[in-house]
Parts: C-alpha cells; structure tokens; sequence
C-alpha cells in the first residue's frame, strides 16, 4: 500500500476557477444516482418497516479525504452521523491498514460520531486500481438496539448505557466476507435479532454494491476527470454558500428558544443561538444554552452538526448540494457539558425534540440577517411521541404503537403557517385511524385541528393537531415523549405566540387529568380517553394589520373562536370581519400555491 | 371501416387513423396533428376530425371506433377551476382532508405549501355515526345530525358533495343512507361516495379521491356532452371511449360517474401502446421514454405488460385508482438552461413550455432551451417543424446560447449547446436508473423504447448514459400516445378491503368477494354488449406479512377454495421479486381483493410493411451535425424513415425524418427498420 492517509482534509477554497462546469453537472447528477440507487436498494431490500416503509435510513459518498461530496435526500440528522463515522476511521485506521473487502460498522455518539444508538452507519472503502478512491455510506435507523426500553429510544434514560449497545468504529466485514460472530453479537444484544441480521446484512451488501457502480465510474471517465469533477462540485457549493452568507447583513443576530425541562421536571433549559456574520464567513454559536439534560434529551456533536447544516441549507438556500462544500464555511462553538454538547456517558436517546428545538433557535438567528420579508416566525419547533402499549386479545401477543405528531408551522410575511406539519429534521407520517384500528384495540375518537393554536398576527401561525384515543382494552400502557408543554413558540415582528401543547387524560370528564409531557407507565382501562393537543406555530406582524376578509374565513371555517379573535384582534376588526360575506378558499378559485402537475 | 385514436396534448392535439377492409383485416395507419383548443378540447378534436376527410378522404359514418385521451380531468385539478363541494364526513373527522399525513411537502424549503385544501372547513359537515374496524356498527347513524347536515349543504349552494365515513368499506349502509339523503334534497348536485370510488382503507387517500372525484363530476359532464356532440355532429355513429389511468377504454358514461379515474389518461396510452408494440416487434422488456414539450415521461414494461401503481399525487393531492406506473421528470424540449450565481449550468426544471416556447420560435422567450442547443447543434431540421408548417429561427438560438452560456464559460457554441444536452441526458438518466433499479432490472436486459417529440433526438446518448444495448423507435413517436388507444381494452377496476390471517376461512371470503366483484364486472361488460368469449377477468390479492405495512399484489388467477397453499406460496415469490427477500415461516395477512374486468376489443393484427426500394431511395439530403467535442462538425445522412428499405442498417451520424418526430444516430451506431414500421437501434 503506497497511498498516505489523508493528514488533513483540504478545504474548497470558493475562488478557485471550475475546471469544467459541464463536466461537473453531468458528473454530479451521475455521483448523486448511484448514492440513490444504494439508498433504493437498501429500501427494497431491507426487513424492517422502519427502513422499508418509513424510509428511515440516508446514504452518502465521500472521497479519500474523508469529504463528502454527495448525499442523496433523506433524512437531515443522518447526515452527521456518517460524516462523524468516516472521520473515525480516518482518526483510528491508517490507510495502510484498511483493504479491498473491509467494511465499517459505528453508531456512538462518544466514540464514533453517532447520532442516537439505533442509527447505525456502514461505510465501505472504495478501491480502484489498489488505491482508495471513495467510501460509500449508509445509516439506517434500527427498530431496536437493545437497552432498558423496547425501541431503545427512552425519554428517561440517565445514561447512554441504558440506551443499548455502543459500537465505535469496527470492521464488520473483511475481503468482502461479513465478520458473523461479531454480527451475532450485535444482534443478539437486541430485541429482535432476525430483523437485525437482515437489515445489517443489507446495509453491506449495497454499499458493495455502490462500490462496484463507482468503479464502473471511475472507468469509464479516467480518475484524473472524476477527480477534477470533484473538486469542482466541492468549489462550486462553497462559492454558492459563500454567496447566500455574502448576501447577509454583517453582524451578531441571537435568537433564544427553551425546552420546558431537562428530562424530568424542572425548570425550562435555555436552547440559544447566536449568529455571527462577517463578510462570507458564519459561525453559529450556542453560548449561552443551559446545562447537560438529566435526561436523554443531549443532543450529541453529530447531530448539533447535522441540524446546523440542515438549517443554513433551509433557510439561505434549500437548493444547496449537501457536500463539504456546504460544510466547511460553517463554524460551530459550543461548550462542552452543554445540553448540545454532552459529556459522555450523558443519554441522547430522545435528541429529536432538542435538535427541533435548536433548529428553532438557529432559524430565528439567521432570520434577523435576512430582510424581514423572507423571515419566518417560529415553528412548533417539537414532536410529541406518545406509545401506547398492551395485549392484543386476538393476536395473543403485546403490542405497541408509536405516534409522533407534529404541530403548526411559522407564519410568512405574506402568508399564514402551514397546519399540522412536522418541522425541521423530523418529517414522518401518521397512521391512519382505518389502519389503527385493524392493529391495535384501540378507537381514534377524533383527529382535528385545534382552532386558536396558531399565534395571531398580520398573518397567523399555522394549526397544531389533535388526536383523541379511546383505550378499549383494560392494562393498557401509556407513555410520551413530549416538551412545549410550557413554551410556545414565539410570534415575529409583533406576531403572537402560538398555544402549547397538552395531553389530557379523560378530558371533559369528572376525571380529567393533565399529564406531564413525559409521562411514562401510566396504565389505563377500557374507556378510558387519552387526548394530545400539540401548538400551533408563531404569527407574524402586528394582529391589528391582519386583512379582515383572513380574519373573517378563519372565522368561518372556525379555526379561530370568535372570543380569541376578540382578545387578539380586538372587538372591532371582529366586527368588520362578520360585516364582509367570508369568501372560501380551496376548489373552485385559482390558489396562489406552487402546482406540482401530474404530467 | 376506420378506427381513431386521439390524444389531446397541451400543446396539439394528435390523431391516428387505421382503414380496415371489411373483413377487419390489413389497416394502413395514417398521423395527423392539430392545436390543441385549451378552452374546451373538443373544438380541436371536431377540427381535426374534420380537417382529416380532406386529407385522407374518410368517411366520418364509416368509423366503426373511436377513443380519446384527455387531460381535461388533470387540468381541472391543476387550475383548480373544480365544482364548488361539500364534504359529509364522520363526527371527529372533518379535518382528515387538511391534515392528510402530516409530513411537510418539502424537508428544506417552507415556502414549498401544501395544496389548498379541496374542500374549505366550513363546506365540510360531521354526522354522528360510526363504525368499527370490524364493521360493526359502534354508534348508530343519527338521522337529526344528517337532516341538519344536509340542511346546511342546501344553503352553501353547492354543485357536489363527498360522503366519505370511516370503515365504510367495510360497511357502506351509512354512507349509503346518507347519499340518499342527499341526493333527494340536492337532485341536480353531483354526489359521490367513497364506498363507491374506493372502497379501500386507508381514509386520507379515500376521502381525498372521493373530494377530487365530486369537484371533478360538474365540469366533466359538460366537457363529455360537448364532445359527443361534435363528434357526433360531424357523422360519426359510434358512442366514443376515453381512456382512463390504467391505460384501458372506458364508456362515457362511467367517466361520468368516475372522472378521477382519467387523471393521468393521455400518458397511460402512450405506455400501453409501447408495450404491445414492444410485444409484436419482441422487445418485451423496456422503459419508456416519452419526451415531450415541458416534462419526460419513464415508466418500466415487463413481459409486455405495464407495471401499475395504485395511487400517485396529482397536483399534490392523493389519487387512489389504479394507473401506469410513470414517473415524471422536469425535463424536455422546452427546459431552459441557466447559469447560476456560482458558475454552474443548470438545465431545467424551468420551461419555457409552449408559450413562449424556445427562443427560436420567435414567440417571446428569451432563454435558451433544450430545442434551441439542438437546433443549433443541427440535430434539429428548422424546415421540418410540423412537417414545414412552422418556421423556426436557428440563428436566434445560437446567439442567445452564445451570450447567455457559451461567453461566461468560455466557452464554443457548440460546446455550450451539447453541454446543455449532456446535462440534460444525466438528469434523464438518473430517472431511467431509477424506475429499473427500483424493480432490480439491470439495464443491459432491457431495451429503450423512445417517443414522444423530443424522445428519439435523445435515445442514442440516453441509451449510452445508462447503457441500454438496444432502443425501439415505433412509427410517429410523436403520435404514440393516439397510437396507443387504437392498442387498448376495456377495462373497469374493482377492489374490496377485508384484511384478515390468511386460513382457509378468510380466503373462502375472498374468493366471495371476487365472485361478487366479477358479477358486477360482467354487468359492466353487459353494458359494453362484450360478447362472452371476448370477456377477462383479472383476480389480485394484495397481502403483507403480519406487522408489515405495505402490500404486495399477488396474481390469485385460477386459484380455487382448496387452494390456499397456492396463494401463500405465489405471495413469498411475488414479495421476493418485488423486494429482494422472503421469510417462508412468518404469517400471512390478506389485506385488498382487487379485480380488473377486461373486454377485448376486435381489432386486425398490426399489417407488415413492405418497406421502401432501397437506402440511396429513402436519402433525403445531408447536413452537418455536431456529434461530440471529440469528433465536432460531422456530415449526417438524412432519411425519410417511410422511404426506409427493411432490415437494412443505417450507420450514424444520421438524422431519420418523419412527420411527428426525428431520430439522431450517433457514430458507432446503426439502425434498421423492421417490418412492423419500428426503427431498432444497437447502441455502443
């Protein structure tokens, strides 16, 4: 082996002349096709409905360096954890010892550049010609990795050893052949260890096979070309970042959001986030964020890093490549023993929420260096996940069913929040009440929107959701992993704040009782009622420059009581509102929307 | 005797005639184009038809065949131009059609909304009624909270209402009973119930299919009223078809009831045309490849057969009725190629579509498109647009790529034009790969089969993109979507959710809803005066391992009581192929029956041609083209391709001619025409 490993990757430097813009279109668009078709093959492959149906897994392709140069569009908070992985190789394993055939297995957040336990990453090294040219990667989230509670993803866990098991960088595969007794080792340290060797199994089978389509690549374009596109790609996204930063206002912009605790009950946790723009450079820095959480709401460097890298794409310029390109012109600080930047063995489990949580706070940074008109007010910026677990007389066996609700989103300066949407770098789907109910005892009583959540204003934060489930079964479980209980989220340039989120036990009833948001184990009976209401998202502008004919369909329609409307409008604009006829939106007039056609 | 296929484009309206001698044999085909009349479609379609007795000199009463397919149902979503419609729905459940699955339509930009909603939140009514997941009955249908409902349906003035109750595949009665309800206090408005349009589960999808469907129902009937007249009005006798998503014909008056079912309707017959065509030329394994003015049509074909889907978005809303599996991709003619702010060339998926169209057409567009770099690169012939009947303006092309592309990057004209190109063959390329790599195709197995205008320009660098060894040119690819209705059935769709373990039991139950599918499937074909021995009829079963939460359709053809081994062992193989793995000791659960009642229609083999006298006959002229950077300016041979002699190859560079589309054979290639009028092309 004559290749030196990598001694420090080299940053694309946004002043360097393209080689070849064509050269690099095409080479790009072939690059992102095989990360495609690896993720693809991965999908039809895998077992588990979490990889299969919730597509829950991301793949990338990284040059020798270690740099990324493509993703293909998944999930955001993959990104860092693959990222996270290559450098561990790089850091643990000199080139001279990794060979043809080797494949890597990683998923902690201390020792690997993880996520959370159960995202796992694979990441095969490329060689062409005997030299390594690229590593192929992929990461899947894995229904279970053992630890103290089904599913591995505890809202209470104390430490990342009650989270499952912990794999830093190892070989997983050797001259192409899988290691099995490590293999059986990990699977056996979870809940369902068939589902585990398949998955697993596939997860290296189609990095290889994405080894052999890059190749292919590699040999039908000559390496010198191949490595001149990537330079290019890696340029061009750094010119393009450096552009969308250029075109801020120079300064120091904060924007502070709140977890209601740490975990367990407690006082609200800062989340802050200051902005600091100066000429083409941006660093954003969490200075200021409250402590390491008790409970498993760390958000560990990978994913603080994946949602940064989310936000700046999201809010500068969503059409941006996710490569190195996009990620060294960014700086990020925060302090170590931080709530987004734990100390090891501090538990991550439940990070989704806080990763929503920070992204608020970065989008409301940033924002302030952009022209008012394209700012958003802030989102629900949460989820609330909420299993409900217990014996299904017909099947003989336990169940549990997971539900993950999003909320409103914020409003725009020239149009209200989207209603009942998931934000940030979460974006899955619900379960139908038809399919609910063919699998679980258990009736939807209702799924609604929840008039007078989203916060008032020129234009009105969108509608948080409702979801009423009836218990038909007597010891049934109820458990949440819930936060915005206690902070809404905050209205723009005047805008009101959004309602927040409540989960109800029996509600309208002698026995109504309001629940922590993480609540756990509490058993229930047949009849019994559970009702989770999340928030609406934060309006923007004044209330009182609200158009009366918006503010007379939303009380038509009913998403805004008459009597909050008083509060928030005031009494007279109620008044013009019900004096002009409420005209309807939806079929029958020309939307102003975006059309996706179908031809 | 004549049999018509028409396809109404956005852009013109294209026609094939077929003349058959008495006897129902032999059929000479003839193409002919039109624009198309956005305003009401059928204007152009009486044009055409009218305009075709000068030039072909039929007998408008002599057609004993006619289908159509149409975009009007599409269009309505897209424009949002729907009836004004109510929704009836179950109490707690109103705002399902607004919260659909939650996700965000874009993970990155916000300013990417959901569609507006079909149905305003005041115009949606709950009825106090439910049932359960095993259609019992858990709250009866309270007959004052219908009568208040409906009361208020009355006074919205509405021209449509939606009946969408939970679980009401299960047990339709209280959608039904709430229809009559509505339907004696609100005669005139057009009513549609979800047990009717899908009476499957899943209520988002449903409830969204049965929304579009009723704001669709208004506008339809009058569209179809229009075109029956006009058709009828220039003599021919026969009441027409339309073809609907899946590809297949279908009576007038079950669009009328059904208008969602055409919503991806001209597209589908393009598809089902290509495979029959594939399947008689022996090219039964491919991917199409339609390009067209604004987007590019690819869908897979396996064993001659289409591969379906049963819900697509259309214009960002959920539709569940089965259809042609197309994917779509913003790329074609009209796709218009920028530099951005950092010194990238993007192609698409901005159009400057038919309006104002490519710069050389001289109409107000001022961006260079994909048809401008080929002009300027002489693969396009600017005297033979629309067979000459439009002038175009090359050198208008070639001045904006070179100030817009060619200048910044330092680049030739050529240079820039053929880089647009390449781009543009990457990104079509990537979608190829996928609709393949999706089904585990590997592309050196399957043949590319190109229409569409723009197609057959493209096929040779797309077929070496992705590595196609073989690509299949049918006759006027431009016109293959009419082509395609004159290849089609009839056909209707049935489906019945029952989810349940497979056992014996539940299987005898599915085959009682098969049995009862069928004798609605036959009364249909009644309808169609389908004689018994020309009748199909299709029987899948959608299953799943237990815990899954996706379905794979298994073929049940032929499988009787006893036979439920048979079908648990047909769904591991169908769930192998379909997803790489099966686990031959895990549970079965039957989910949907679904049933597809086919009429064959009478119609003559396709007629072999005779093909033309020889290759210096079929020479039109020569011109140069730019092939690649490597070998730059190179004379191509021009051919008229209905001059072709058969079986002869014609070596690359060469332009191939036809009315409706041209053909670009690059050096190190060769074509031939077969005796089916096809043009095959090995690539290397």
């Amino acid at each position: 082996m004559t290749q030196a490993s990598p001694a420090a990757a080299t940053a694309p430097d946004p002043d360097r002349r393209l080689a070849d813009p064509i050269q690099m279109e095409v080479f790009s668009n072939r690059l992102l096709a095989i990360a495609e078709d690896i993720g693809q093959i991965l999908i039809r492959s895998s077992f588990s409905s979490n990889i299969k149906e919730r597509r829950d897994c991301s793949t990338a392709l990284f040059d020798a360096k270690g740099r990324l140069v493509t993703q293909a569009d998944h999930i955001p908070i993959h990104l860092g954890a693959m990222i996270g992985a290559v450098e561990a190789i790089l850091a643990r394993y000199p080139f001279s010892e990794i060979a043809e055939g080797d494949a890597f297995i990683a998923n902690d957040p201390y020792l690997a550049g993880g996520s959370h336990l159960p995202d796992i990453s694979i990441i095969t090294p490329v060689f062409h010609e005997g030299e390594i040219r690229f590593f192929a990667g992929n990461i899947a989230h894995h229904a279970d990795v053992g630890g103290k509670t089904p599913g591995s993803t505890s809202g209470t866990s104390r430490s990342i050893f009650e989270e499952g098991i912990r794999l830093p960088v190892i070989r997983i595969a050797r001259g192409g052949a899988i290691d099995e007794d490590l293999l059986t080792l990990i699977a056996v340290n979870t809940r369902d260890p068939e589902e585990r060797l398949l998955d697993l199994r596939t997860q290296i089978g189609c990095n290889m096979r994405g080894g052999e389509m890059l190749v292919a690549l590699v040999d039908r374009m000559g390496w010198a070309a191949v490595e001149q596109a990537i330079e290019d790609i890696l340029t061009y996204t750094a010119r393009r970042l450096a552009n969308r930063i250029g075109a801020l206002a120079d300064g120091r912009y904060r924007f502070e959001r709140a977890m209601d605790d740490d975990g367990f009950p407690g006082e609200p946790v800062p989340i802050v986030c200051t902005a600091i723009v100066e000429g083409q450079s941006l660093t954003l820095d969490f200075e200021g964020s409250g402590p390491q959480a008790r409970g498993a709401i760390n958000l560990p460097d990978s994913a603080l890093k994946a949602s940064v890298y989310y936000c700046v794409k999201a809010v500068l310029d969503p059409g941006l490549m996710p490569n190195q390109g996009s990620i060294d012109p960014i700086t990020i600080r925060a302090s170590e023993g931080s709530i987004v930047n734990p100390r090891p063995p501090a538990a991550v489990a439940g990070r989704a929420v806080t990763s929503n949580r920070l992204c608020g706070a970065v989008f409301g940074a940033l924002y302030q260096a952009l022209p008012p008109e394209e700012a958003m007010a802030s989102c629900n910026d949460s989820t609330s996940a909420v299993s409900i677990s217990g014996w299904h007389p017909a099947r003989g066996a336990t169940y549990v069913y997971p539900e993950s609700m999003g909320g409103g989103a914020g409003a725009f300066a020239d149009r209200d929040g989207m209603d009942a949407v998931h934000v940030h770098t979460v974006n899955s789907t619900n379960l139908p009440a038809e399919a609910l109910e063919l699998e679980y005892p258990l009736m939807l009583e209702e799924y609604a929107l929840v008039p007078d959540s989203g916060g008032a204003g020129r234009f009105r934060g969108g509608l948080g959701m409702a979801r009423q489930i009836r218990i038909m079964a007597d010891g049934t479980t109820f458990s949440a992993r819930s936060d915005a209980h206690v902070v809404p989220a905050p209205g723009l340039f005047g805008g009101r704040p959004s309602s927040v989120t409540r989960i109800r036990r029996n509600p309208g009833t002698d026995a109504e009782e309001e629940l922590h948001s993480k609540a756990s184990g509490l058993v229930l009976a047949a009849g019994e009622v559970i009702r989770v209401e999340t928030l609406g998202g934060g309006g923007y502008g004044d209330p009182g420059e609200r158009d009366p004919a918006a503010l007379a369909r939303d009380l038509a329609e009913g998403k805004v009581t008459r009597a909050t409307a008083e509060r928030d409008y005031g009494a007279d604009m109620v008044e013009r509102a019900l004096r002009l006829r409420a005209p309807s939106r939806g079929a029958g007039r020309a939307g102003l929307h975006s059309i996706q056609e179908a031809r | 005797m004549y049999r018509i296929g028409i396809d109404v484009g956005g852009t013109f309206t294209d026609f094939t005639l077929l003349a058959e001698d008495s006897s129902g044999s032999g059929g000479t085909p003839s193409f002919f184009k039109v624009p198309s009349t956005p305003a009401d479609p059928s204007e152009a379609i009486e044009t055409g038809l009218a305009q075709m007795v000068d030039a072909f000199g039929y007998a408008p009463d002599a057609v004993r065949f006619l289908a159509h397919g149409t975009t009007v149902a599409t269009n309505i979503v897209i424009q949002r131009k729907g009836a004004r419609t109510a929704l009836l729905t179950t109490r707690g459940f109103r705002d399902v059609l607004e919260l659909g699955r939650q996700a965000r339509p874009s993970i990155y930009d916000y300013r990417v909304a959901k569609p507006p909603v079909l149905i305003p939140r005041d115009r949606r009514f709950e009825i106090d009624e439910r049932v359960t997941a095993t259609g019992e009955i858990w709250r009866p249908l309270d007959e004052d909270s219908l009568a208040a409902a409906v009361d208020e349906l009355t006074a919205a003035g509405v021209e449509a209402v939606a009946i969408c109750f939970l679980h009401s595949h299960l047990r339709p009665e209280h959608e039904r009973r709430a229809g009559a309800a509505v339907r004696a206090a609100l005669p005139e408005a057009f009513v549609t119930l979800s047990c009717e349009i899908l009476p499957e589960f899943r209520e988002f999808e449903r409830v969204s299919t049965t929304a579009i469907n009723a704001t669709l129902g208004p506008r339809m009937e009058g569209y179809l009223d229009r075109f029956r007249s006009r058709v009828a009005g220039i003599g021919v006798p026969v009441t027409p078809y339309t073809i609907h998503s899946n590809g297949g014909l279908m009576p007038i008056e079950t669009v009328r009831a059904a208008p969602v079912r055409t919503c991806v309707s001209g597209p589908a017959a393009g598809v089902v045309g290509a495979a029959e065509i594939g399947r008689v030329a022996g090219f039964p394994n491919l991917v199409t490849f339609d390009v067209g003015g604004t987007s590019t049509d690819v869908s897979l074909i396996e064993a001659a057969e289409p591969l379906f889907t049963n819900q697509r978005l259309v214009a960002g809303y959920p539709v569940k009725t089965p259809m042609v599996d197309i994917q779509v991709i913003g790329a074609g003619g009209g796709s218009i190629a920028r530099l951005d702010d950092a010194g990238a060339l993007k192609v698409g998926p901005d159009s400057a579509g038919a309006d104002p169209g490519p710069v050389a057409y001289g109409r107000g567009g001022t961006e260079p498109t994909i048809t401008d770099a080929n002009l300027v690169l002489g693969r396009l012939d600017p005297d033979c647009f629309l067979g000459g009947r439009m002038t175009v303006d090359p050198d208008a092309a070639r001045r904006v790529l070179a100030e817009r592309i060619a200048e910044p990057l330092g680049l030739t004209v050529e240079r820039a034009a053929l880089g647009v190109i390449r781009i543009a063959v990457a990104n079509m390329g990537r979608a190829i790969r996928s609709v393949s790599i999706d089904k585990g195709h590997d592309m050196a197995d399957l043949a590319l089969c190109a229409f569409g205008g723009a197609g057959p320009l493209h096929a040779a660098e797309v077929a070496r993109e992705c590595g196609f060894a073989r690509i299949l040119i049918p006759r006027e690819p431009g016109t293959l979507c009419a082509q395609g209705m004159l290849l089609s059935d009839i056909s209707l769709d049935f489906v019945r959710t029952r989810m349940c373990d497979a056992m014996p039991g539940s299987w005898a139950e599915i085959l009682g809803l098969f049995a009862e599918m069928e004798e609605e499937g036959a009364a249909f074909l009644d309808g169609e005066a389908v004689p018994v021995g020309r009748r199909a009829f299709r029987r899948l079963l959608d299953a799943r391992y237990l815990g899954q939460n996706f379905e794979v359709s298994v073929d049940v053809e032929g499988l009787g009581p006893d036979d439920l081994a048979d079908v648990v062992r047909r769904f591991h193989d169908a769930h192998r192929k379909e997803h790489g793995y099966d686990i031959r000791d895990r549970a079965v659960q039957f989910v949907s029956a679904r049933l597809k009642a086919i009429g064959r229609i009478a119609r003559a083999d396709p007629p072999e041609i005779a093909g033309g006298a020889s290759v210096e006959d079929a020479i039109t002229g020569s011109r140069p083209v730019y092939v690649d950077d490597a070998s730059g300016w190179r004379s191509a041979t021009i051919y008229d391709r209905t001059l072709l002699p058969l079986d002869i190859p014609l070596a690359g560079p060469a332009l191939v001619n036809e009315m409706s589309s041209t053909t670009l054979i690059l050096p190190g290639q060769h074509a031939r025409a077969d005796r089916w009028g096809n043009l095959i092309m090995e690539s290397a």
